[in-house]
C-alpha cells in the first residue's frame, strides 16, 4: 500500500516532482562545483608554486662582470641547501621575427613588450608547465613560448618565428604553449622562451650577445643569507626574495581566483534558496491529501516515513545527475578563468562532489522532515484546509484596485500578489540580487581595471600618449640617462616642426637597497625618478610631492613595512655611502606590489643601479588627447606609440582580456541561472495558481492579459532585485573587491562602475533575457482548462 | 427573442484512448428574459452542457448561436471577448482572488473591459450599488477568507454582473451553500432575472429549480424533456411549483 501510495504519487504530480527533481539537480551541480573550485582556487598558487619548483631566493643579473663574484658568493654561504645557475641569451626587437601567424597572416614584427630571454627548458628550478598534455620535450627547430607572450602575439601552437643572433638564424615552430610560473604574469617584465639544448648551443657560439643569468637558491635561514646579500650590494637586474613575492604576481589571478569564489558562494547560495523553496512549496501542495491519509488512520510517522521516502528516491536521482554535471560545469568555469596557473582538474578532487552531493540528499531530507514535523501539530481537517485552521485572517492585499485609478490591471495583479505572498516572492528576489551582484562585483573590478585614471595607481601620471621605444633598453644596459634626455628633447623638437607643442618626459627605475632606522634592517625597493621638461603631478595619498634632492615620497605600504610615516628619514645605501632622505608624502602603487618610492627630478642616484625605464611620455599642448596620439603615431611610425587605455593593457597584461572572458562566463551563466529559476518557479507557481488562471479566464481575461500577470511578476520581482542588487554592490564592493586591490597594493583605489554597463546595458539584457523565459513559461496559461475552476479548492 | 440556441450539440472526450461522448446531439433554446435550470442525475453532463454553450469549453460538433452569433468556432481571443462583456458566471466553489478584497474581486472584469467606455470611478459607483442591492457593502474591504459562504457567492454574482452581462451561467451556485445562504442567493437571481438577465443555471436541487422558469431535464448527455414552471413570483407557492416539479421528475424517472 505504502509503495503503491508513492507510485501513484510520483506519477500523478509529474510536473512537480520533475521541477522538484531539476533543483536538487541544479543545487547539486552549484554545490559540488563551486566548492570543488573553491578548493582547487585556494590553495592552487602555493600548489602551483610548489610543482615548479620555485626557490627560496633568486636573482637575475648580466652575465658579463658579476657573475664570478656572485657565483662565488653563494657557493661560498654556509646557508644555501641548494643552488643552480641558468643561462639565457637578452633578445632585442630586431633578433625575433614572426614568420608564420594562424591568426594574423600578414604578421612579421614580433610584440616585445617584455625583457626577453632564450634559455633551455629548466629541469630543477622554475619548471614550466604545458597548457594542455603532461610533459614538454624540444627537438630542434621547435620551441616552446609562455601564454602571456604567444598571445600578445596571437601566436599559437604551430605557428613559425624565426631568432637571429650573429650569424646564426633559424626558424622555430612553435610546439607547446606553456604555463611559466615565475616568469608567467604580466607582472614580471622578464619572459622566457625555451629552445632545445642543441639549438642553444649553436646561439652561444655567436659573440657580441648579451647573457643574463638567474641564480636560483634554496637556504635554510632566509633572514641571515639576505642580509649578508644585501651587504655585498651586487648589481643585479632584479632579485626575489621568496615564494610568497612571486605568489604576490599572480595578484591579477588573485583577483580572477577571488571573483571565482565570489561566484561560487553567491552560486552556493541561489542552490539552497532555491531548494528550501522547491521543498516547502511541493509539500504545502500535498497538504490535502496528508490530511486525508490523517482522517483515515494513517499514523503521522507514516506519513512522514511515506514522504522521506518519496524524497530521498528524488534527491538521490537528482544529486547523481547534479554529481554528474557539477565536473563538466566546475571544470568550465575553472579553464575559463584561471588560465595562467596550472590548477586540479574536478575529477582529482571527486571526493568533494561526492561530499558534496552527499550534503544535499542530506539537506533535502532536513528540509522534508522538518515540513512534515509541523504537521504533527494540525488536525486531519487543518491540513485539508492546506494547513489553515479555519480561522478567518485579516486582509492580505495592501494595495487596493480600486484606489489605483491609471495602473495597468496585470500590473496591480502582479504587485499585488508579491506584496501579499513576499516570503514566496523573496526567495525569488533574492535569488535575482545575488544574480545582479555576480554580475556587477566583478564588473566593478573589471571597469576599475579598465578605466584610464588606473593609471595613475601606477605610480605614473596620465599623459596624451605613450612610447615604447626600442632604444629605451639599450639607455639601460648603457647605465644612460643623458641619452635618454637628449632623445627626449629630441622628440620635442621633432613634435615642434610638425607643428606640435609637446613636453616630454620618463619615469627611470632603480634598484636600491635602502634602511630606515636600523641599518642591518636593509630591503631593496624599486625607485622612481622622473626626467625630461615634463612637469607632472602625481597623485598623492598624503603630503606633498618631492622637491628638493633629499626629498621622497614613499608607497602607503612601504610605509607601514619600515613603520615609517611623513616626516621620517630613509637611507639609501649607495656606492659612497648612505644617504639620507625626508619623506614628504605617500601615495599607492600597483606597481612592484605596492611597494617603492619616488625621489625628485633633482636627487642624484647611482646610475649604476638602473633597473629600467618604463617608457616615454609626451603631452601636446592644445591638442586632444587622441588627436596628439593619432599625429604622433604619423610622426614616429617606427615607434609603438599608445594611448593611456593601450598603455594600461600593456602593462596590466592579459588580465583585461581574461577579465573580459570571465565577465563573458559570468554573464552568461547568471542569463541561464535566472532563466532557468525563472522557468521552474514560474511553473512551480503556475500550478499552484491554475485555480486562479482559470478563474480569470472565466470571467473573460485573454490569454494574453493572464500571460502579462505572470510575466509581470517576474519582471517587477527582478526590477527590484536588480535596484537591490546595484544598491548592495555598490556599498559592498569596496569591502570585497577594494581588499583585492589592495593586496595588489593600491588599498585606497577609488573602484570605477561604467553607468552604462552597469546600470543600463547589463540590467537590460537580464530584463530581457529574463522576460523571454518568462514569456515561453507563461504560454502555459493556454493549456488551463476553465473548467478546472470547479475542481480547485 | 432566442438568445441562446444550441443545435446538435455533441461533446466527446478521449478517454483511455476510448471515445466518450458526453453530450450527444443536444438541442436547445433559451428566450431573453428567461431563467432556465438543467437538472439531472450525476455525470449526465449537465455541467459539460453549461461550459460548452458558454464556450468555456469547446464542443465536438454542432452549432451554438448567442444572440444571433454563432460562437462555436470563436477564437480564443474573441471568445474571451464575450465572455468578458456579454456573459457572467456563476460557480459552485465561489472562487475569488485570494490576494485582493472582496471590492477588487468584483470591479476586476470591469477594469479589464475595454467596451464601456466609463472610468475606473463609475466602475466603481456601480460596483457599491450592486453589492448594496446585494446587501453585502460591508463586506467591501474584506479579505475572501473573513466573509460567510453566502456573502462569497453573492460578491460572485456581483462580479458577475458588473460587465452588465447579456446572460448569467451558473454553475451549482448554491451547491456550496447551506440552506438560508441558499434561499438568499436564489433570491438575488430571481430578482436579477426579473430585472431582465437571461440566467442558465445548473442545479441538482429542487426549491432552486423550483424558482426557474423553464427546466431540462439532462440524461446520458441528452435533454429527455423539460417543464415549464412560468416566471416566479415572491407570492407565489414555492412548495406548490416544487411539487410539481418533482412530479414531473419522477416521471423521468429520476
Amino acid at each position: 500500500m505504502f509503495f503503491h501510495i508513492l507510485k501513484r504519487d510520483l506519477k500523478r504530480k509529474k510536473t512537480m516532482n520533475i521541477i522538484l527533481l531539476l533543483f536538487i539537480m541544479l543545487a547539486t551541480m552549484f554545490l559540488a562545483s563551486s566548492v570543488n573550485n573553491l578548493v582547487a582556487v585556494s590553495g592552487a598558487i602555493d600548489k602551483f608554486m610548489e610543482m615548479s619548483k620555485v626557490p627560496d631566493f633568486f636573482t637575475i643579473a648580466l652575465s658579463e662582470g658579476t657573475k664570478d663574484e656572485i657565483e662565488s658568493f653563494i657557493e661560498g654561504n654556509e646557508h644555501v641547501t641548494e643552488y643552480e645557475v641558468v643561462s639565457g641569451f637578452l633578445l632585442v626587437n630586431e633578433q625575433i621575427t614572426v614568420v608564420e601567424c594562424q591568426q594574423e597572416p600578414d604578421r612579421t614584427q614580433y610584440e616585445r613588450t617584455n625583457t626577453l630571454t632564450v634559455q633551455t627548458c629548466p629541469e630543477n628550478f622554475m619548471k614550466i608547465f604545458p597548457m594542455e598534455g603532461e610533459e614538454i620535450s624540444l627537438k630542434s627547430g621547435e620551441i616552446a613560448f609562455p601564454k602571456i607572450e604567444a598571445d600578445n602575439n596571437n601566436l599559437q601552437v604551430g605557428d613559425k618565428i624565426r631568432i637571429k643572433v650573429g650569424e646564426v638564424e633559424q626558424e622555430f615552430t612553435i610546439k607547446v604553449i606553456v604555463k611559466d610560473a615565475v616568469f608567467g604574469t604580466s607582472y614580471m617584465g622578464f619572459k622566457r622562451v625555451f629552445i632545445s639544448e642543441e639549438d642553444f648551443a649553436k646561439y652561444e657560439e655567436q659573440e657580441n650577445q648579451v647573457y643574463v643569468n638567474t641564480y636560483n637558491v634554496n637556504m635554510n635561514d632566509e633572514e641571515t643569507f639576505k642580509k649578508e646579500w644585501q651587504e655585498c650590494n651586487f648589481t643585479v637586474i632584479s632579485t626575489v626574495e621568496g615564494k610568497a613575492t612571486v605568489s604576490m604576481c599572480y595578484v591579477m589571478d588573485m583577483l580572477i581566483a577571488a571573483i571565482l569564489i565570489i561566484v561560487s558562494v553567491c552560486l552556493i547560495l541561489i542552490a539552497f534558496l532555491v531548494l528550501r523553496f522547491t521543498i516547502v512549496f511541493t509539500l504545502q501542495e500535498d497538504y490535502k491529501e496528508i490530511g486525508i491519509m490523517k482522517a483515515i488512520g494513517i499514523k503521522d510517522r507514516g506519513i512522514k516515513g511515506l514522504y522521506l521516502v518519496k524524497y530521498l528516491a528524488l534527491s538521490v536521482v537528482g544529486a547523481l545527475v547534479g554529481l554528474v554535471l557539477s565536473f563538466p560545469f566546475g571544470d568550465m568555469l575553472l579553464e575559463i578563468v584561471i588560465v595562467n596557473i596550472k590548477v586540479d582538474k574536478a575529477e582529482q578532487n571527486f571526493l568533494t562532489n561526492i561530499i558534496c552531493a552527499v550534503f544535499i540528499v542530506f539537506i533535502v531530507l532536513l528540509f522534508c522532515y522538518s515540513s512534515t514535523n509541523s504537521l504533527k501539530k494540525f488536525s486531519a481537517m487543518d491540513a485539508i484546509r492546506s494547513g489553515s485552521n479555519g480561522e478567518r485572517f485579516k486582509a492580505k492585499n495592501h494595495v487596493k484596485l480600486w484606489k489605483r485609478k491609471r495602473m495597468k490591471l496585470y500590473f496591480y495583479l502582479a504587485l499585488n500578489d508579491i506584496l501579499s505572498s513576499m516570503k514566496r516572492f523573496g526567495i525569488l528576489a533574492v535569488t535575482f540580487c545575488l544574480d545582479t551582484m555576480l554580475i556587477l562585483l566583478p564588473l566593478s573590478a573589471a571597469n576599475t581595471l579598465k578605466d584610464d585614471s588606473i593609471i595613475n595607481s601606477f605610480s605614473l601620471c596620465q599623459s596624451d600618449v605613450y612610447i615604447d621605444n626600442s632604444k629605451l633598453e639599450q639607455y639601460v644596459s648603457d647605465k644612460d640617462v643623458s641619452g635618454l634626455l637628449k632623445d627626449l628633447e629630441d622628440m620635442e623638437h621633432v613634435l615642434e616642426e610638425n607643428g606640435m607643442q609637446a613636453k616630454a618626459g620618463a619615469d627611470v627605475g632603480y634598484m636600491i637597497t635602502c634602511y630606515s632606522g636600523n641599518p642591518e634592517e636593509r630591503y631593496t625597493y624599486y625607485i622612481f625618478q622622473a626626467v625630461g621638461n615634463w612637469e607632472r603631478h602625481y597623485t598623492l595619498l598624503e603630503g606633498r610631492e618631492p622637491e628638493l634632492e633629499n626629498e621622497i615620497i614613499i608607497t602607503d605600504k612601504t610605509a607601514k613595512e619600515l613603520g615609517v610615516d611623513i616626516g621620517d628619514s630613509i637611507f639609501f645605501v649607495m656606492s659612497d655611502g648612505p644617504e639620507e632622505f625626508i619623506i614628504t608624502g605617500t601615495y599607492q602603487s600597483l606597481m612592484n606590489m605596492g611597494q617603492g618610492f619616488r625621489v625628485s627630478r633633482s636627487a642624484n642616484l647611482d646610475l649604476e643601479n638602473i633597473a629600467g625605464i618604463l617608457c616615454q611620455q609626451v603631452e601636446v599642448e592644445d591638442l586632444e588627447p587622441e588627436e596628439a596620439y593619432l599625429k604622433i603615431k604619423e610622426v614616429f611610425p617606427d615607434y609603438k606609440v599608445l594611448n593611456t587605455r593601450e598603455f594600461c593593457a600593456k602593462i596590466i597584461g592579459s588580465v583585461i582580456d581574461q577579465i573580459d572572458i570571465m565577465m563573458l562566463c559570468i554573464t552568461v551563466i547568471v542569463l541561464i541561472i535566472n532563466s532557468l529559476i525563472t522557468v521552474l518557479m514560474m511553473k512551480t507557481i503556475m500550478t499552484k495558481e491554475r485555480g486562479d488562471i482559470a478563474l480569470l479566464k472565466s470571467v473573460g481575461f485573454d490569454n494574453r492579459s493572464v500571460k502579462a500577470w505572470q510575466i509581470a511578476r517576474i519582471l517587477i520581482i527582478l526590477a527590484v532585485a536588480i535596484v537591490a542588487g546595484t544598491v548592495l554592490s555598490n556599498v559592498l564592493a569596496p569591502y570585497i573587491i577594494t581588499p583585492i586591490f589592495g593586496m595588489m597594493g593600491a588599498d585606497q583605489i577609488k573602484l570605477i562602475m561604467n553607468p552604462l554597463e552597469a546600470y543600463v546595458l547589463y540590467p537590460l539584457l537580464l530584463l530581457v533575457v529574463t522576460g523571454v523565459s518568462a514569456f515561453f513559461c507563461a504560454g502555459g496559461v493556454k493549456k488551463v482548462d476553465l473548467r478546472e475552476i470547479n475542481t480547485m479548492e | 427573442m432566442n438568445c441562446l440556441k444550441v443545435k446538435d450539440l455533441c461533446k466527446t472526450y478521449i478517454v483511455n484512448k476510448r471515445q466518450n461522448n458526453v453530450l450527444r446531439n443536444v438541442n436547445l433554446e433559451v428566450q431573453e428574459g428567461e431563467m432556465a435550470a438543467i437538472m439531472g442525475p450525476s455525470g449526465s453532463g449537465k455541467s459539460t452542457l453549461l461550459y460548452a454553450v458558454s464556450g468555456m469549453d469547446s464542443i465536438t460538433s454542432g452549432k451554438v448561436d448567442f444572440f444571433g452569433k454563432d460562437i462555436s468556432n470563436l477564437k480564443p481571443e474573441e471568445m474571451s471577448h464575450l465572455r468578458l462583456n456579454e456573459m457572467g458566471f456563476i460557480f459552485q466553489q465561489m472562487y475569488m482572488l485570494k490576494n485582493l478584497s472582496i471590492f477588487d474581486n468584483i470591479v476586476l472584469p470591469a477594469y479589464q473591459s475595454k467596451e464601456g467606455k466609463e472610468s475606473r470611478q463609475e466602475i466603481n459607483e456601480r460596483a457599491k450599488e450592486l453589492m448594496h442591492k446585494l446587501g453585502i457593502s460591508d463586506i467591501a474591504e474584506n479579505d475572501v477568507n473573513e466573509v460567510s459562504g453566502g456573502q462569497l457567492q453573492r460578491a460572485c454574482i456581483c462580479r458577475s454582473l458588473i460587465n452588465r452581462p447579456k446572460m448569467i451561467f451558473a454553475d451549482e451556485p448554491t451547491g456550496a451553500l447551506n440552506q438560508q445562504n441558499s434561499k438568499e442567493v436564489m433570491k438575488e437571481l430571481n430578482r436579477i432575472n426579473v430585472e431582465g438577465t437571461t440566467i442558465m443555471l445548473v442545479t441538482h436541487d429542487m426549491k432552486v429549480a423550483a424558482k426557474s422558469d423553464r427546466v431540462l431535464y439532462i440524461e446520458d448527455g441528452n435533454i429527455k424533456g423539460e417543464y415549464k414552471l412560468g416566471k416566479y413570483t415572491a407570492d407565489e407557492d414555492i412548495r406548490e411549483r416544487e411539487r410539481k416539479l418533482s412530479n414531473w421528475l419522477g416521471e423521468m424517472e429520476w
